[in-house]
């Protein structure tokens, strides 16, 4: 019977929709906008719902204590919590500066042809299936690093700072690779639109090549807000590559990037096909979710009211 | 006033389209509630009828879809065996297994969604108390666990040998006691290779995924050390001490573990014995696989087949002597794969897959229940009798007695 | 010297290189997936057979990825077909009404949801179909039986009564997946109108859906062409999603059972011990990468005729 009702009301809702914009645009589109807020908010009440349990039983402690005790049904999600704000944080501060290059390198300096070639290679790795990316960092990014960090500390320090290569740096650098394509494609389409005439204004009034690009960049400042955005949901979703390469430390607050720690989305993967032989890790996972949603709220209101207080 | 009229007549239209769907629904005969457990072939085609004469070679005509789902560890083998009977029935049965995991495997089984679930440890008691008398669970696969560490220094390619290692001396390096290399304990482990070992820290590897390897790799800690069993236990996770140290990183999956191992000097961790099997000359260039030493017999084992056979037949013994008769295959085989571990001769650590399968389809909610048990009987005997001759490199076949367990059990499947 | 002009090489050297290592990695690990699945491609019984055949067990010396390549188009256009038509709406909404208070909220739901871990929208359409399941079988039976009666058995490998898992769910999955992603690119083309064209627009057509969906598309549809591809190549990439949804398949089977993909074959093989399916595994990213270009050049092709 649920299930009748349910289809009925997207049915409706469909519909209403259709007509809406037919007849008084406005309200159409605000439905549309509407049902953005629906399938975000249906989402969050299926995390809240699926995880009362694990916060009825341990309350607060699930979020300010790193713990995983399975046998002992002890949880706690603070390792994961703050691997998530480590790892997304070196994955944003390596991208941006690498998807904004990258952007402007292609439209400024590429010759017309050769741009579309090498624009549709980048965009093509969106379609790399993230197990690819996951391995080639466990195996070639990670020792990679690993060697050239240690190698750099020995000369400098006389201490080698790495001694795995899977920690949160090595997810993290490894995020920005896959994140960067993202936020390089939001910034070219924003720099492909600029109209010719600001294009025209800002030559004629004497700006060298680096100082143009810099205007313009400022003029498209909302296209390269949106790719940070953009990349960094990316970032602190993104699943299976983490997995394989974030170095599964459940239980120990990790400040330091080298060493293995965990994310909270690497955590719901690698912990939830087993999490039904539990009593009470399933709920625990949700709550996880529940976690990166609150998150993202606080890193979105943020972002909200920072518009308004610029752009008032 | 055009809008208005326009508007009336788009909503009158919406409603009769509504309404005409509605109509449709209401008249169709399938508006009866639908059962609340239903299986995953509902349009499988599966016709089985015995053939007439069953001879020792001949074998019944089957056809249909099975679907299975569970543990990851014995999904190349289990693959293997689906193409085999594919070929056995001429092509008729399709077996897909999908390795979900054996927590999501033995809940998916629950729900009714596949038709048999694959999972590396027995049922856990929960389940157990609500499937008693149920289902059958009984193992089809062995394998087994190697411990292998990347020290350059003492590499088996370069000195020839492989270390020694004890149950007491690893569960002291995940849990951080045994810090280094060069500690004593191991030093007094490995005379000839005492000099070499190097004074670095031990970087412990484990799972970061559940696992049923290192469901075994734990209970065999937590039989043979005692302090293990008390302080951390055993599971598809644990916490391991060492992680709190700083010392310990989790891999995924048994070629993350491998890779880790690989790629991290220094270091040791317990990978399923395919991977190495697979990989030799690569480990062996680093460091190499441990021999274990069995501290019910004082014997040291390689995991080589054999041993571990004679492992896992010890163990049943075991377990025969102490409860009087050999597991059967619809009671609780926790208490079995406890005697199966630490055995009393042969390779300690060795690991099992089990298949869960109903006793009664029909009672249990299936639509097509004759046929799907009739395949899945067929598939789980030849599975247990020839599959068992076609054991996929670093799988390990079954003690002829362990496998007559599941088979008293699979000719009963009901209807 | 001048200082402007140091400058201006300086950055312009510095945007080069950061450029360079943008590109490099993700370039380098497309050749080396092409090399790889070439040299797999060929080990496993040339490129014919590894687009029909089914996936090798360990003991195989051929193989390929036939289900999962049906699996994966099918799921893919499914998907794609929602979520652009789901998240194109909402795109315009929030880049063109500024004005709304909701276009704000939308376009923060929106971010939050491209934040969400893509296995949590797979148990998000595995919970709610869990709910719907039966009704919805009530009425795809009777469906299937008309319609196959008319047009032949092939029909309920499309339409029949859904299993637990199957093709639909998984692309359902994938459609929420690539909603927030065409939103937010088709907000980005649709906010960046200057203000006098949009004035124009809406001045010369009659109706306000027209001004929007119409004259502004064709303002800026490369760029919502380009939002297109880049969500449809995400999600013909993506695995999480598909875990509980379409659990995956061996086997040539209907689609409304469980269902393969490409991905699924790569996750479950990359980690296999076993040469022949980790060979398999890199021939399938080199088959999806390949079939995602080509999608890539068709649209430009088709832009080009315009």
């Amino acid at each position: 019977m649920l299930g009748l009702l349910l289809l009925l009301f997207l049915g409706f809702y469909a519909v209403s929709v259709a007509a809406l914009i037919f007849l008084k645009f406005r309200w159409g589109m605000r439905v549309v906008g509407l049902a953005a807020v629906l399938i975000l908010g249906s989402i969050a009440v299926m995390f809240a719902v699926y995880s009362a349990p694990a916060l009825a039983r341990y309350g607060l402690s699930l979020f300010t204590t790193a713990d995983w005790d399975p046998g002992a049904e002890r949880y706690g999600l603070l390792s994961a919590i703050v691997g998530t704000l480590i790892s997304s944080a070196l994955a944003i501060a390596v991208a941006m500066p690498l998807a904004v290059s990258a952007a402007v390198a292609i439209n400024e300096f590429l010759p017309s042809q050769v741009r579309w070639v090498v624009a549709s290679l980048l965009d093509l790795t969106a379609a790399m299936p993230t197990v690819i990316y996951g391995l080639w960092g466990r195996d070639v990014l990670g020792p990679a690093l690993a060697a050239g960090l240690n190698a750099l500390g020995s000369w400098l320090l006389g201490a080698e700072p790495v001694r795995t290569p899977l920690n949160l740096l090595t997810a993290g650098v490894l995020l920005a690779v896959m994140i960067t394509p993202y936020a390089a494609a939001i910034i070219r389409e924003g720099y492909g639109l600029i109209p010719r005439q600001i294009e025209e204004a800002i030559y004629a009034v004497g700006a060298t090549r680096f100082e143009a690009v810099l205007i313009k960049l400022r003029y498209i400042k909302q296209y390269v807000a949106g790719g940070f955005f953009l990349a960094l949901g990316r970032a602190m979703g993104e699943t299976a590559a983490v997995a394989m390469v974030v170095g599964g430390n459940y239980v120990r607050l990790v400040l330091n990037p080298v060493d293995p720690g965990i994310t909270i989305s690497s955590l719901i993967a690698l912990q939830f096909p087993n999490a039904a032989n539990y009593l009470y890790m399933t709920p625990v996972l949700y709550a996880a979710a529940l976690t990166l949603v609150l998150m993202g709220l606080v890193i979105n209101g943020v972002a909200l009211y920072l518009l308004y207080r610029w752009q008032v | 006033m055009n809008m208005d009229r326009k508007l009336v007549a788009v909503v009158a239209v919406a409603v009769l389209a509504v309404a005409a769907v509605g109509v449709w629904l209401m008249s169709s005969p399938q508006m009866a509630p639908s059962p609340t457990a239903t299986s995953s072939a509902t349009q499988t085609t599966a016709t089985a009828s015995q053939s007439a004469t069953s001879t020792a070679t001949s074998h019944p005509v089957l056809s249909g879809t099975v679907t299975g789902a569970g543990a990851t560890f014995p999904l190349p083998q289990i693959q293997r065996w689906s193409t085999l009977f594919r070929e056995y029935t001429g092509g008729k049965v399709v077996v897909n297994y999908q390795g979900v995991g054996s927590g999501a495997g033995q809940s998916k089984f629950l729900n009714r969604e596949i038709d048999f679930a694959g999972s590396d440890i027995p049922l856990t008691p929960q389940n157990y108390e609500k499937l008693k008398g149920l289902v059958y669970q009984f193992p089809e696969i062995a394998g087994s666990i190697v411990v292998a560490y990347n020290v350059p220094e003492i590499a088996y390619s370069k000195t020839g040998k492989y270390l020694n290692l004890t149950a007491e001396v690893i569960a002291k390096i995940y849990m951080g006691e045994v810090k280094q290399w060069c500690d004593p304990q191991i030093k007094a482990l490995n005379p000839a290779l005492a000099d070499k070992l190097p004074c670095r820290d031990i970087i412990a590897v484990h799972r970061s995924d559940g696992s049923g390897t290192t469901a075994y790799f734990t209970l065999w800690l937590a039989k043979a050390y005692k302090p293990w069993g008390d302080a951390v236990g055993w599971g598809l996770t644990v916490k391991w001490p060492v992680d709190q140290t700083g010392r310990g990183v989790g891999g995924q999956g048994n070629p993350g573990v491998a890779s880790a191992v690989e790629k991290t000097e220094y270091s040791v961790g317990y990978i399923e014995y395919a991977y190495y099997a697979l990989n030799k000359k690569k480990y062996d260039d680093i460091g190499g696989i441990a021999y274990i030493r069995n501290d019910n017999d004082g014997k040291w084992y390689l995991p080589l087949p054999e041993m571990v056979q004679m492992g896992l037949s010890a163990g049943l013994e075991r377990y025969r002597q102490k409860y009087g008769a050999y597991p059967k295959p619809d009671e609780d085989w926790n208490a079995v794969i406890q005697e199966l571990a630490n055995p009393p001769r042969g390779y300690p650590l060795s690991a099992l897959s089990f298949f869960i399968v109903w006793k009664d389809y029909s009672a249990a909610g299936y639509p097509d229940a004759a046929a799907k048990a009739q395949l899945v009987r067929e598939f789980m005997r030849y599975v247990l009798t020839t599959g068992q001759q076609s054991v996929v490199e670093g799988y390990i076949a079954l003690p002829q007695e362990l496998a007559q367990i599941g088979l008293s059990a699979v000719s009963q499947i009901k209807p | 010297m001048n200082w402007r002009r140091v400058k201006n090489w300086l950055g312009i050297g510095v945007i080069v290189t950061l450029s360079l290592f943008a590109v490099a990695p993700v370039l380098s690990v497309v050749v080396s997936i092409y090399a790889a699945g070439a040299a797999a491609i060929a080990s496993l019984g040339g490129l014919a057979t590894f687009l029909t055949a089914e996936p090798p067990d360990p003991f195989a010396t051929s193989g390929g990825v036939g289900p999962l390549l049906a699996g994966t188009l099918y799921m893919t256009a499914l998907g794609a077909a929602a979520g652009i038509l789901v998240g194109f709406p909402i795109g315009i909404y929030i880049g063109e009404f500024k004005r709304d208070k909701l276009s704000h909220v939308a376009r923060g739901a929106v971010n939050m949801l491209v934040e969400f871990p893509t296995i949590a929208m797979g148990l998000f359409v595995y919970g709610m179909f869990s709910m719907v399941r039966g009704d919805v079988n009530s009425v795809l039976a009777p469906l299937s039986r008309d319609l196959s009666s008319v047009l032949g058995g092939w029909v309920t490998w499309f339409v029949g009564p859904l299993d637990f898992y199957n093709a639909y769910i998984g692309a359902a999955a994938l459609a929420i997946v690539m909603i927030p992603y065409v939103a937010l690119f088709t907000a980005s083309a649709y906010a960046s109108i200057d203000q006098p064209l949009r004035e124009a627009a809406y001045s010369l057509s009659g109706r306000e859906y027209k001004a929007v969906f119409t004259v502004l598309r064709k303002v800026v549809w490369r760029a919502v062409l380009a939002s297109f591809l880049l969500g449809t190549a995400k999600i013909a990439g993506e695995t999480a999603p598909l875990f509980f949804t379409a659990l995956g398949n061996h086997y040539y089977a209907p689609f409304t059972g469980p269902t393969g993909a490409v991905t699924l074959w790569i996750y479950e093989a990359a980690q296999s011990s076993y040469k022949v399916q980790v060979d398999s595994a890199y021939g399938a990213a080199a088959v999806l990468l390949t079939v995602v270009l080509a999608l890539f050049i068709l649209a430009k092709l088709l832009g080009r005729g315009r």
